[in-house]
């Protein structure tokens, strides 16, 4: 079989056609270097399909362009939705403990343990004159600031909870829309897939999605069952609970999701317990403090005698199981410093009894640790839990950041290697045009000149 | 295959690295202008146990160091009137040697006994001292004056100790009672009651008691006021010892609390200024490398 004449034209034009493809793909890279989730996409140029040429075998007919496919590696995005799930964890707990912390204001001359030996001091000071309504009246201030400190330590803690908690309801109203943005890029997706496209574009902006979801919630993804191909739909769950099937998209509350163990939703439920606990939770060591300073006070301050001569009433007024909120001096102490009952004898130049309440700062009142102890105790675990946190944060955000690098070189835009594509495809269309040219002119000889002799 | 670095490897990494040397000189800003190296408990939990535990010991060292100063004044306000007491009693068994000698006539012991009954009245007024608005003879009942001059020689106080706490649960009794000292007029042999007895017998005349049982009575009585002067002195230096303890405790103290928590000031200048050597030297480079690609060099 012969060959036509126009076949080394059809070859030319395919080849350019092709660098012109190449090119365009090339801006496509160059405009969206800067676009978050953005993959790479190269053109698949295959030669096209050759023509048998008798006798000589298959002569090659050019080359065409197969599909556009974006550089992507599947691995590099499974371990960095694992850590970035890790990261989102440490990252709110560590921005809740670092609240609580801020709240302690510790060390320093104003925090609860100074207050605290203000407190001690001023039993003290009652000793060295009793008689003396002025020392009275200053037990009375240094044990009202101390209640209001255990107060204000109270309602702060009570603030981050509170906080976080409106920030779980954010976050999960914010893994929902992410959820139904999914669903709908899942319908794009297999819709685009049946009609033979690769959605290379769509498939970067679900993958953005699932990685902004990863940092939310512990997030599992999963072929949907029955959709075949490369790609088709993914099936989400959050958390253990089914957020995204195929094209539908459910409505997650915090209830809903049983399994959460990590990101930021689980970050913030850690702070949470790690302050409402109510055997190791901050509030609930706080709570102990303060109610056993309210009770060993009250339990002494009744076996002494004020100014009056009468037995001693309540010193402080708390409330069971809110203590630290409620601690509060006794108004009646506050209206009148002489029902301090600081005489052990009955006699009003004795201290005896001021002197014994003073000396529980020594007790240990509260599992083999004194007030001052455990205090400094509680202090201290929020500190190294703090640092706990910023520690994993800072080692989760080295991780994230060189997986993200690692996903950056593959799949990153880089402007120079574009820059060195651009140069070698326009080369290519000038040379395609060159053949082209050399073609023209072999059929301009054929047509024009060929058997024109004589004429 | 060698790793591709893309534009926007190069600015993200370029821009943590900045971020990550700001942090670091914002910490090193914030020690020196604190002072502080522990800013908050997570710097070091450890460290801020330590410091709180010696910020407590510091405050309990100050207020005991308080409560023996003003059980010092206390003593010392004690010490003196045990003093007048003593040269008052003195003043007395001079007196009483002499109305005890036959040749002074009876007008002339009537005279003395008259100035035994202002001994007794002066001794009751310095026995009525106050230190700080309490009355420091009579036991715990410090607003009630012990003893009533120019009239009966009744104690009205108690025999209760007042003790002043030095330490952690050590406690030094501060107060020595009137009826210790001085005594109570009814009870045979206290000073008063001895003073008493000697008055009526110099009006009495009865100067074979005066030469014999009233001079030792009143030996004996003298020897419970220098008694006491001794516990107090043995009290005192036992304070003094105790402050000059809790002095030196309150320096060692103070020293341990600026090393745990106290910013080290040349160490952190160092620290901030490689910091910001290096600062400059990363946004030299990424000015540097961030800038240029091939398009600069196409034509």
């Amino acid at each position: 079989m012969g060959i036509s004449t126009f076949l080394g034209l059809e070859t030319t034009l395919r080849g350019l056609l092709a660098q012109q493809q190449e090119i365009d793909v090339t801006g496509h890279n160059i405009a969206n270097a800067d676009t978050p989730g953005y993959s790479r996409e190269t053109a698949n140029l295959v030669a096209s399909t050759p023509q048998p040429v008798v006798p000589s075998g298959l002569l090659g007919t050019g080359v065409t362009v197969q599909g556009y496919q974006r550089v992507r590696d599947n691995f590099i995005d499974i371990q960095l939705r694992a850590q970035t799930m890790k990261k989102g964890y440490a990252e709110a707990q560590q921005n809740g403990l670092n609240q609580v912390e801020m709240s302690l204001n510790e060390p320093s001359d104003t925090g609860l343990s100074s207050l605290l030996s203000s407190y001690w001091a001023a039993w003290q000071n009652v000793t060295n004159a009793p008689e003396d309504l002025a020392s009275r009246q200053a037990l009375a201030q240094s044990a009202a600031s101390l209640a209001n400190g255990f107060n204000s330590l109270a309602s702060q803690f009570q603030t981050v909870v509170s906080q976080t908690q409106q920030q779980q309801t954010l976050t999960v109203s914010q893994i929902n829309s992410i959820g139904t943005q999914i669903a709908q890029l899942n319908g794009a997706i297999a819709s685009a897939e049946s009609t033979g496209q690769q959605p290379n574009d769509l498939l970067d902006q679900r993958d953005l999605l699932i990685d902004q979801l990863s940092e939310l919630g512990n997030t599992a993804v999963s072929q949907t069952a029955g959709t075949a191909g490369q790609y088709g739909s993914l099936d989400i769950t959050v958390g253990g609970a089914t957020l995204v099937t195929g094209t539908t998209a459910s409505s997650l509350t915090l209830a809903s999701m049983t399994s959460l163990t990590s990101g930021q939703l689980a970050g913030m439920q850690s702070v949470i317990d790690s302050i409402q606990d109510p055997t190791t939770g901050y509030l609930t060591k706080l709570n102990q403090l303060a109610g056993t300073i309210a009770s060993a006070t009250n339990t002494q301050h009744a076996l002494g005698t004020d100014l009056n001569g009468n037995a001693g009433g309540a010193f402080f007024d708390v409330t069971a199981g809110n203590e630290a909120a409620t601690l509060a001096v006794d108004p009646a102490i506050l209206a009148s410093p002489a029902l301090i009952a600081a005489s052990g004898n009955g006699q009003v130049g004795d201290a005896s009894n001021a002197t014994a309440i003073a000396d529980l700062q020594q007790q240990t009142l509260l599992g083999g640790a004194t007030i001052d102890t455990a205090y400094s105790q509680l202090v201290t675990q929020i500190g190294a839990d703090s640092q706990e946190a910023q520690q994993n944060l800072s080692n989760q955000t080295s991780l994230v950041d060189a997986l993200s690098n690692q996903r950056q070189s593959v799949s990153g835009v880089s402007l120079d290697e574009e820059m060195s594509n651009l140069l070698q495809y326009q080369r290519g269309y000038q040379a395609s045009a060159r053949a082209l040219t050399a073609m023209d002119q072999l059929i301009d000889q054929l047509v024009n000149r060929t058997g024109t002799v004589g004429l | 295959m060698t790793e591709r670095i893309t534009q926007g490897m190069l600015a993200t990494n370029l821009l943590a690295d900045l971020q990550n040397i700001t942090d670091q000189m914002s910490t090193s800003q914030e020690q020196l202008s604190s002072g502080k190296q522990i800013l908050k408990p997570s710097d070091d939990p450890f460290g801020t146990a330590r410091a709180l535990a010696f910020r407590d010991d510091l405050a309990s060292n100050q207020q005991y160091q308080t409560n023996i100063n003003n059980a010092t004044g206390w003593m010392n306000a004690t010490d003196s009137a045990l003093q007048s007491i003593e040269q008052l009693t003195q003043r007395a068994r001079e007196l009483v040697v002499q109305g005890a000698t036959d040749t002074t006539g009876a007008d002339g012991r009537t005279a003395i006994a008259q100035e035994i009954d202002q001994i007794i009245d002066s001794i009751k007024t310095t026995a009525n001292t106050q230190y700080a608005g309490r009355y420091i003879f009579a036991g715990s009942m410090t607003t009630t004056a012990p003893y009533t001059t120019g009239g009966a020689d009744s104690y009205n106080g108690d025999t209760a100790t007042l003790n002043t706490e030095i330490g952690a649960g050590v406690q030094v009794p501060m107060n020595v009672t009137g009826a210790s000292v001085v005594g109570d007029g009814s009870t045979p042999g206290s000073l008063l009651a001895t003073l008493r007895t000697i008055e009526n017998d110099l009006n009495s005349g009865n100067t074979s008691a005066l030469q014999t049982t009233d001079l030792q009575a009143l030996d004996t009585a003298n020897d419970a006021v220098t008694n006491a002067q001794a516990t107090v002195g043995a009290r005192s230096d036992r304070l003094s010892t105790a402050l000059t303890r809790l002095q030196s405790i309150q320096e060692s103290t103070t020293s341990l609390l600026s090393d745990t928590e106290d910013a080290d000031v040349s160490q952190v200048m160092v620290n901030l200024s490689q910091e910001q050597t290096v600062y400059q030297a990363a946004l030299k480079a990424g000015a540097d490398i961030v800038q240029p690609s091939l398009m600069d060099f196409l034509q």
